[in-house]
Order: structure tokens, then sequence, then C-alpha cells
């Protein structure tokens, strides 16, 4: 079968161009560097079948990423037939310079002139005829968005993919042609392919091909003995970049024809970026937007109409509001749906719609009450309390975290996180990260393993470890169902504050405790330079629907089926652990036509969570909870398991332990019910929540860490997860309930940073070029490609 | 003790090992175990493309 790559810029369309010929539903993102590595796809045309290979977005073919080396490896070693080099016809200057590189390897390639729907939009016009003439190369202008010009593009792929070509280089002007055509000339001696590519390689003196030919280094450094430039003096690099960009301006640029540049204003784009990246109001403006996010996804009083804080209560309750209407209050179906909306206060839509949904999980909960009530009283215990306990206080949440969900890939697909990752690139550069590892971070709201995995494309490597570590701190989606019940029960429980905000506040001291845990590292363990860092903005546009649906699927089938496999059997073995003690004893007895545990502490789950419950004693949740606050650190633990298995041990253990404390009639929820059986307080709360947020990840993600980290590094991350959770917590309970500790902690961080200052001012630590930094990264790389010729000359 | 109860506890039983020896093959067969909701094709989070590119 056939093999076509497609190669090109960043945020050329390479991955829509995949999707539309793979039918894959891949996912796109305006992030640099969201496609880490190749992905692969099949095209059929009839019973033609071709293999399409998506290569990472690139700016040249030059070892200092290893997505370049990536390409670059596949396209020389793997010989596909076909490189289709995907342009974007808005930026052609920039995105021919990779062309000028492809058209020196010996493989056939055809341009995909691409956005021209966008080129047309602008008034502007790119004659892709002339350009095919100018190049040698033919060219096709397509619209990968609109699905326009893909027919085209395959057939003339196909068709070139069975003539073979050469490599032709525009470089014979330039200074070192002489020295490119000596060098390529050795190397068809050698029989070694691609020999025009490797031979300007070679005279840029790339690492890669010096490794591989250390023979004809001497032939370039004795050149280069004889030669100056004016400008570059002997930077072979550098002269071969000039004299590239010199030959695409002077002989590519007059096929585009620019509107007039005088009528020419700024386009919405740049517009909208002189507000969204503005030097000073860029950073509160992303916070707004974030604000805004949490309040429309957690908030039960929206737009605050119902006053700032619970005395104002501005608008009636739903009972009064039917009362002072004179339609006298009746429960029934009707109130509650409208009670689903409004209920003293108008709900934010994503509380709307969780109340809903919960009204149908009630249902569930009712019918299998119905299903039960005819069985052995442990039977019920076990289904109802147990299973659906556990089950329901999870699904309960998925409404939530598909909103929240939803509005971050509207900021992602419409391109505005891209913008974000340049306005904190100034701020992340102080403590010792660039703009680039932001976007991992924001990857790691969504969940830590992709986030973890997407460090690959940050070159230096103790950044790379430092992000890693500090990803976890990013609440996934897996623990907002922890942030959320916990959150409403404190509102619930004191009658204090705004659930939206307490989330809103936990965030953000994910974000705070991952910005200070960066600087504390890069000034002591991980001390150095921080990397540049480039980034090409992409205009932004309106998200697509159908892309957004698509995702929002993807992650409602993967919550519900976490939840009926690994949260289902956790909440099975929760409730077997807590309803038997050691020696088989069944503890649950009938009290009030409920199923409680009364000596739930003789159980199983009970005595292993006292054992441990002495250790949470700092962080608020520990022994001073009294005999049912094992709960707490029972359920700290299983969430090592998955996050949600938090709030699910809750659901299931809060039946039995804190029976007497739910009413349904009510509504209280299992964490209030805890609550009532702990007299735990606020900060103990907040701590719960500190705790869980910056603890030891899942078991998928530190599984991920491990493989993400150099060797030996993944032990002391462990450690540094642990300290750092335990550390947090325990400020936040000890300042929260005697403010005077606030004190006593400044002078120890004081004490700390000045020790810090002295001792790196004592030990400075030299300053590495990028090059060789980079060299060091792609170590492994550089030696993988000089094995693999090595085997080819074999 | 019923049948029924017998019934669910033989099959509470078997799910849970069910799930145990699930994610144990998933693991031996390379497949990621994040469930992170995104899509695999794209995500190097998945062992078992890394282990068909090592063996190409």
């Amino acid at each position: 079968m056939k093999k076509f790559a497609l190669a090109g810029n960043p945020n050329c369309g390479k991955t829509t161009l995949f999707n539309l010929l793979t039918g894959s539903t891949a996912y796109v993102g305006n992030w640099p560097g969201v496609t880490v590595d190749k992905r692969e796809g099949t095209y059929k045309r009839g019973e033609e079948k071709v293999d399409i290979v998506d290569l990472p977005g690139i700016y040249s073919l030059s070892p200092y990423t290893p997505e370049e080396v990536v390409s670059r490896n596949y396209i020389l070693d793997e010989k596909p037939d076909c490189v289709i080099n995907i342009v974007d016809a808005t930026n052609l200057e920039r995105n021919l310079y990779l062309t000028t590189q492809l058209m020196e390897i010996d493989v056939p390639v055809i341009i995909a002139l691409n956005m021209m729907d966008a080129v047309e939009k602008n008034g502007d016009s790119v004659d892709a005829k002339a350009l095919e003439e100018k190049t040698g190369l033919p060219v096709v202008a397509i619209s990968a968005l609109k699905g326009a010009g893909i027919k085209e593009l395959m057939d003339r792929a196909i068709k070139i993919s069975k003539e073979g070509r050469k490599g032709e280089t525009l470089l014979k002007n330039s200074p070192i042609a002489h020295l490119i055509r000596d060098v390529a000339i050795a190397l068809d001696g050698q029989k070694v392919e691609n020999p025009l590519f490797h031979a300007v390689k070679l005279s840029e003196m790339d690492e890669i091909e010096a490794g591989m030919h250390p023979e004809l280094v001497a032939m370039v450094d004795k050149f280069k003995a004889t030669f100056t430039d004016e400008t570059f003096g002997t930077d072979f690099e550098a002269i071969v970049a000039d004299a590239r960009y010199k030959y695409i301006s002077a002989n590519y640029s007059s096929v585009v024809e620019k509107k007039n540049t005088e009528e020419r204003v700024l386009s919405k784009s740049d517009k909208a970026d002189k507000v969204l990246t503005h030097r000073v109001w860029g950073i509160p403006i992303f916070l707004v937007i974030l604000l805004g996010i949490f309040h429309l996804t957690f908030s039960e009083n929206l737009l605050f109409l119902n006053g700032f804080t619970e005395a104002q209560g501005w608008m009636p309750t739903l009972f009064d509001a039917v009362e002072e209407g004179g339609l006298g209050w009746e429960e029934n179906a009707w109130t509650t749906l409208v009670a689903c909306f409004y209920d003293g206060a108008l709900f934010s839509p994503g509380v709307i719609i969780t109340n809903l949904w919960n009204w149908i999980i009630g249902w569930i909960g009712t019918l299998l009450e119905l299903c039960c009530s005819h069985a052995a009283p442990w039977v019920g215990s076990f289904v109802v309390d147990g299973i659906w306990g556990g089950l329901s206080a999870v699904l309960g949440f998925l409404p939530q975290i598909l909103v929240l969900f939803l509005f971050f890939s509207i900021l992602e697909d419409s391109g505005y996180m891209a913008r974000v990752a340049f306005i904190l690139d100034r701020i992340f550069r102080k403590f010792g990260l660039s703009g680039r590892a932001f976007m991992p971070m924001i990857m790691g709201f969504g969940c830590s393993l992709p986030a973890m995995i997407n460090t690959r494309t940050l070159a230096d490597e103790q950044e790379r470890t430092a992000t890693v570590r500090v990803i976890p701190f990013f609440s996934c989606g897996a623990k907002l169902p922890i942030l959320t019940a916990v959150a409403g029960a404190i509102v619930t429980s004191f009658g204090v504050g705004n659930a939206d905000l307490i989330t809103y506040g936990m965030y953000v001291l994910g974000i705070v405790t991952a910005i200070v845990c960066v600087l504390l590292m890069r000034s002591t363990t991980m001390r150095g330079d921080v990397p540049p860092f480039i980034m090409e903005l992409p205009a932004y546009h309106r998200p697509l629907f159908k892309g957004l649906m698509i995702h929002l699927w993807d992650k409602t089938k993967h919550f519900v089926k976490k939840a009926f496999t690994i949260i289902f059997a956790s909440t099975i073995i929760i409730w077997f652990l807590s309803s038997f003690s050691w020696d088989w004893r069944f503890l649950l007895v009938e009290y009030e036509g409920i199923m409680v545990n009364l000596h739930a502490e003789q159980s199983i789950l009970g005595s292993i969570g006292m054992l441990i419950q002495p250790l949470f004693t700092p962080l608020g949740f520990g022994s001073q909870l009294g005999a049912n606050g094992w709960v707490f650190a029972v359920a700290a633990i299983t969430g090592l398991v998955a996050k949600e298995n938090v709030i699910a041990t809750f659901g299931t253990l809060a039946a039995a332990v804190a029976g007497a404390y739910i009413s349904t009639e009510e509504g209280i929820t299992e964490v209030v019910a805890m609550i009532g059986a702990t007299n735990i307080t606020i900060p103990a709360l907040i701590a719960f929540i500190a705790f869980n947020m910056l603890t030891i990840p899942c078991f998928a993600a530190c599984a991920t860490a491990k493989a993400e980290l150099p060797k030996g590094k993944f032990k002391w991350t462990l450690l540094f997860w642990v300290c750092t959770s335990y550390l947090v917590s325990c400020m936040i309970y000890l300042v929260g309930s005697w403010w005077w500790t606030v004190f006593i902690f400044a002078a120890v961080i004081a004490a700390a940073v000045v020790g810090i200052v002295f001792w790196n001012k004592k030990h400075p630590v030299g300053k590495k070029s990028a090059a060789a930094a980079v060299a060091a990264d792609n170590g492994e790389l550089l030696a993988e490609a000089a094995v693999t010729d090595d085997k080819k000359e074999e | 003790m019923q049948w029924y109860e017998i019934l669910i506890i033989v099959l509470a039983c078997a799910f849970v090992v069910g799930v145990v020896v699930w994610q144990i093959l998933r693991k031996k067969k390379g497949k990621s175990g994040c469930d992170c909701g995104g899509n695999c094709a794209a995500c190097r989070g998945c062992t078992h493309t890394q282990q068909e590119e090592k063996k190409k």
C-alpha cells in the first residue's frame, strides 16, 4: 500500500486535512505542539488505499526540536511515496521555507495551498499555477476546512507518486554553492541516499549529519578556513537560511496579490489581540474570563442577582413567590421542575442542567429502592446505599464536568488559549518557565495524562521535569466532583460563601501552588536558563459546533465507562470492607427504616481508616473528627485509584456511617451528612479539598509521569507531591483555624527564601549554550538516527 | 440465605474480579488506562502505539 506523509508548519491545517482524508476524529487544537507525534490513517479511493501519516508541525528540518527530528527521520528513512506539503496560503513566504528544504530530498512533493477561503476573504489572491511553474512542484489550491480541492490534490499526489523525483536545491547561486556541490558528489560516491539534502545539511554543520559523516566534516572545515561572508562570517547555517528567504522573496512573492495596503485595516484577529494580549490588561482579562466560566458552571446565584451575600437576599424563594402569587404551594412535578431553574436565586446553566440530571438520577434511586423493598435489608443497603450511592454521587457531576469542558474547548478551538500562553510567558519567565510550558498545564485541566505527554514539546529537560511535576496541581476533570461536592456542602452546612467562588478559588490555589513550586525548583535543584519561546499566533476563528459536540461525546463516553467499571467495582469493595469486621461479623443494623453502621470503626475499612486517621490531624480531618472521621482519611486514599472515588466513598459510606444525619426530604447530601457526623470545620474542609487536589494523582497519571520523567526522578516526584499537599493543607487548616499562625509561616518562608538567595549567590550556575542544551536533550534521538544510518550502510 | 442473595454476592464478586482482570489485561496489551476522554489516536499515552512504532 502507498504511503503519503503530510508535512507543514504548525496550524497550517494538516490535522484538518488528515481528518478529511482518513475520516478520523483526531483532536484539532490551536496550540503549537498539540500533535506531538505522527498519526496514521487510511485514505480510500475506490479499491485503492493509501496510508496517510500526519507528521508533527515543523518550521524546518533542522534538528533542534524532537518534532523536527521525527519528521525528518520519517521522510528520509521510511521513504514515503509522496510528501504532501501543506502550505498556509495566508502566510506563504514563511511556509515555503520548509518547502525549499523538502525539495532537496529525493521524494515526490506536492504543495497543497491551504486556507484559500481565508485568502479570498481577505481580498487577496494567490496564483497557484504561477507558483507551480516557479517551484517546479505540482500545486493544488485547497480549503481543508471547507473540503474544497481535496479530490484533485489526491489525484495528483497519486499520479506523481508513481513517477519518482530527484531532489533539487535553490541554493545554486548561494555563496556556498561550491561546497554543497562538492559534498553532494562525495556523498553520491559513497552511495548515500538523498545526497543533496545531506550535503546542504552538512554544509550547515547540522549535528545529525556531522555525527553520521564525520569524514566530510573536515571538507567543510577546510572550506570554512578560506571563506568568509560580510554579514554572517562563517555561520553557514545563517548563510543558507538567508539565501532561502531571499530566494523565496525574490521568486515566489510575486504569486501573491495583496489587497491595497492603504485600504487594509487591522484584521479582526489583530483588533481582538490589541485588547486580549494587552501588556497590562491581558492577564486580568484572562482571569475574568476564567471566573466567568466558573460562574456559568457552578453558580447558584447567576450574575449575583440575589445579592452578593446570603443576608442580602434580593429575590424571594420559590415557596414565597408561589404563595405571594396566590397560587398556593403544592409540591409536585411542576414545582420540582421550576426549582431546578430558580429557588431564591436564578441558577447558572451548569447548575440547571445538573439539577435536571439529578432529578433523573433520583428517580433511578427511587426505582431501585422499590425493587429492593421486598428483599433482605442488606440487599437494599448494598444496592441502593452502597453501589448506587457511590455511583450516583459521581454521575451527578457529569453535567458540570461537560459544561466546564465545553467552555475550555471553545477557548482552545477559538485560538484564545494560544494568546494566553503568549501573555503568560512574560510572567512565567520570571519563575523559570517559558509560556510554552503553559500549554501542557492547561491541558491538565482536562486530564493530567495527555498534559504530561505534551511536555515533550519542551526542549529543556529541567523545564519538562518541573512542568510534569506541577501538572497535577491543575485540577483535572476527575477532581471536579470533590471540589463541587465539598464547596456545595460548605455553603449548605455553614451558610457561607458561594460554591462557584470557592471552586474558582481552589483552581487559583492550584495555579499559585504550581507557580511557587516551579520557582522553588528553579531556584534550588533545577537552576538554569529559561529557554526562548517563539510561537505563531493563529487567527481567531469560530469553533466548529460539530467538533465541540464530538469532544463532549468522547468525554461523556469515557466518564460513564469509568463510572460503570472502576468506580462501580470500587463501591462494591468499599461497601464490603465497611460492612464486615475482621471476624466476618455483619455490622449493619436497621435504624428508623434504613441500614446504619453503629460500629463502623470495627469494620475492616474502619480499622484501617482509624490507623491512618492520625496522620491527617495536622490537616484538620484526622483524630479531631472522632469515631467517624476515618471516612475522610479513607476517601483520600481511595482517590489514588481514581479521584472520583473520593466522592464515591462518601456516597457509599455516608448512609451507613452518618445515616442519622441524612434527610432525603431536605435533600441533604452525603458530604453534608459527614459534616454533621464529624463536626469538621470549614478550614479543615478546605484543607481536605487542597490535599486531594495537590497530592499524588491517580495511578494512571503516576505511570505516565514515571514514563515521561528522566531516570531516578519519579521517586522524588512522589515525595514532592506528598510533601506539597501535606504542607499546603496544613497551612490552610492552621491559618484558617488560628489566624496568628500566619506570622509563623511567613517567618519560616522568609527565612527559607533568604537561605536560598544566599546559597545561589555563593554557588552560581554557569550559562549553558542553547545548542548544547538541545543537543543533550536530543542525544537519544541523535544516537538513534546515527544507528539507523549505520545499519543502512551495512 | 435466599437464592437471589447468593446470586447478588456471586455477581458482585465476579464483577470486581472481572474489572481487575480487564485492567491487568489492558496493561499487558500496552493499552493506556487513563480514560481521559481524549482521542487515543493523538495521544502518546497509548503504549500500544509506542510498542507498534518500536517494532517498526
